[in-house]
């Protein structure tokens, strides 16, 4: 009953008690994941012991024998792919994205052969990809660009086009031209949400990477998640898929931390 | 500047202006054949929300909307000629200030010089001078490096006005400037507006729908009636400003608001039987 009375969704929460929660739900699963595996309820082959991964960990970290760090190796390709794919998506997302919300006979014409692909399956695309382009690392680079650009583009538009008008016409009326009110008034106010939609594409290559590195890759972190499989080597497979999570998280604070340094001024709703 | 040798003027012959309906039916008719003759002086235009204020003054701007040719019919004249784009000597300011939150003060106010129509007319060393001499004016010159997030909404109206002023227009086009402000912030910026014009006076048309605004500033009260905007009543207001608490108590004033509400009410009485009817 109390509970239920002091119940209030607009309620702050200390960041104490936030990481507290976080911590605990973290270390719940843990302990759940240990006494299955401790139980023997579930066998190794399908759940490995947390303990299991954390040795597999460090084998993949430094294997002793042939004085090699497999997981660096994979972990500086991926990151390279991801850094590739992302700087393409940005060099190119962006101005189309901006032009887009700029220009709404532009937004008319392309967003029909953009938009969908938010919701279509681009996983399904990598057959084609292979096709076309071979299963080089183009063919990786371009898959995780196709993958995250068709997010970025319309939240690129997006971003521009929540800019009030009154800005648009304030500068018009100062005797900007078009090109200067967009580049002067309503560019700079897209700009924290556009850094969003970067924050976002990157996150998407982050779910996409395993994908890109099924097909013919020699390196990577979803290349040796696939290997590991193929020899069941499944605590490896695990250790493998909380790399991925952890450099997904830390690109992501780390990018979310640059915004807030670039654009302090961000009104927060 | 303004020079009393020759007045600025703006003149509106026989305006009319249609806006495509929203349900894409038709057009919806919102001025209805207005002229209109302004001079130097604070113009005071009143209306009930809606009948197309903001129109009228976005016309004598220049700024046109995109999609619709405005005005329909009819033609607005500054100077004698024509209006048809964003204008040298005519510049806006709104209710919503439109400050770039991510510039300073100061940077706000120089503004304009980031464009190049402004940086081919006036030199930087003026520029610096003009936005020294109006951060001055407006009372902003300690707060020059903030940004606007850190100002309140008084201040950052102020910044507005500064970016208009920092052009020297001789044509201030203000909508609903003080219209979100508190009573008491909205009493200092009217009495900085009637000091900016005092120094230095120009022709100001200012929109509001605050009947005690109109006779704290107006040297000229023109009042709208509901859409389709005519021209309901058209008065001049001779008391010196600053206008006293007992001058704004006297029959005259109060008639004179009376009068005014008088046409409020009737445009609001009218909409609303037109709704029923509709
Ligand atoms: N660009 C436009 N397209 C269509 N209708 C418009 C446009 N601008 C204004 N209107 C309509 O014209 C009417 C008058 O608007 P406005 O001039 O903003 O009135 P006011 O400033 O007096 O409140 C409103 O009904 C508004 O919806
Ligand atoms: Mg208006």
């Amino acid at each position: 009953m109390s509970e239920l009375t002091t119940w209030n969704p607009y309620a702050p929460l200390s960041a104490q008690t936030t990481r507290t929660l976080g911590i605990a739900a973290v270390a719940a699963v843990l302990l759940l994941w240990a006494v299955i595996s401790a139980t023997g309820l579930v066998s190794p082959n399908k759940l490995p012991a947390p303990w299991q991964v954390a040795k597999a960990f460090g084998y993949l970290a430094w294997d002793g024998e042939n004085g090699r760090s497999l997981l660096l190796n994979a972990t500086l390709w991926s990151v390279g792919r991801v850094l590739a794919a992302g700087a393409l998506v940005v060099a190119i997302g962006i101005p189309i994205g901006v032009l887009m919300g700029a220009s709404p006979r532009l937004n008319a014409a392309l967003s029909p052969l953009i938009d969908p692909f938010r919701s279509a399956p681009v996983v399904a695309l990598l057959p084609i990809m292979v096709m076309w382009f071979g299963i080089g690392e183009w063919m990786k680079v371009l898959f995780l660009f196709v993958g995250a650009v068709v997010y970025l583009i319309p939240m690129v538009r997006d971003a521009v086009r929540a800019v009030p008008q009154a800005y648009w016409i304030s500068a018009r009326d100062l005797g900007a031209t078009p090109l200067e009110a967009v580049r002067h008034a309503v560019l700079p106010l897209a700009m924290p949400r556009i850094a969003d939609a970067v924050i976002v594409a990157v996150s998407v290559m982050w779910t996409y990477i395993t994908v890109a590195e099924y097909v013919n890759a020699r390196e990577g972190l979803g290349q040796l998640i696939q290997n590991a499989r193929r020899f069941s080597a499944m605590d490896q497979v695990f250790a493998g898929i909380i790399v991925i999570i952890a450099f997904a998280l830390l690109s992501y604070q780390l990018m979310r931390y640059v915004k807030s340094r670039m654009y302090p001024w961000e009104t927060k709703l | 500047m303004s020079d009393s040798a020759n007045p600025v003027s703006i003149e509106l012959k026989d305006i009319v202006q249609e806006y495509p309906h929203k349900d894409g039916t038709g057009v919806l008719r919102v001025v209805d054949g207005i002229s209109l003759s302004l001079q130097p002086g604070i113009n005071m235009l009143l209306g009930p929300s809606g009948c197309g204020k903001s129109t009228i003054l976005h016309m004598m701007g220049g700024v046109r909307p995109i999609g619709v040719q405005t005005p329909t019919s009819g033609t607005v004249l500054i100077d004698g000629k024509a209006c048809v784009e964003a204008h040298d000597d005519a510049v806006m300011v709104f209710q919503r200030y439109a400050n770039r939150p991510d510039l300073s003060v100061e940077e706000n106010v120089a503004f304009p010089f980031r464009l190049k129509h402004w940086r081919a007319r006036v030199s930087a060393a003026e520029a610096r001078q003009r936005i020294e001499e109006t951060l001055a004016a407006v009372g902003l010159s300690a707060h020059r490096k903030h940004l606007p997030s850190q100002l309140s909404g008084g201040q950052n109206q102020r910044v507005a006005l500064a970016r208009a002023l920092v052009l020297r227009p001789r044509i201030l086009l203000m909508d609903e400037p003080f219209g979100a402000l508190d009573a008491q912030t909205r009493a200092e910026m009217q009495q900085l507006l009637v000091q900016i014009y005092e120094h230095n006076p120009c022709l100001v048309v200012f929109v509001t729908h605050d009947v005690t605004e109109a006779l704290t500033l107006g040297d000229r009260v023109i009042v709208l009636s509901t859409q389709p905007a005519k021209i309901a009543d058209d008065f001049a207001i001779l008391e010196p400003r600053p206008r006293s608490v007992t001058w704004q108590r006297s029959t005259e004033a109060v008639r004179m608001e009376e009068r005014i509400l008088a046409q409020l009410h009737a445009a609001s009485t009218g909409r609303a039987s037109l709704r029923v009817s509709v």
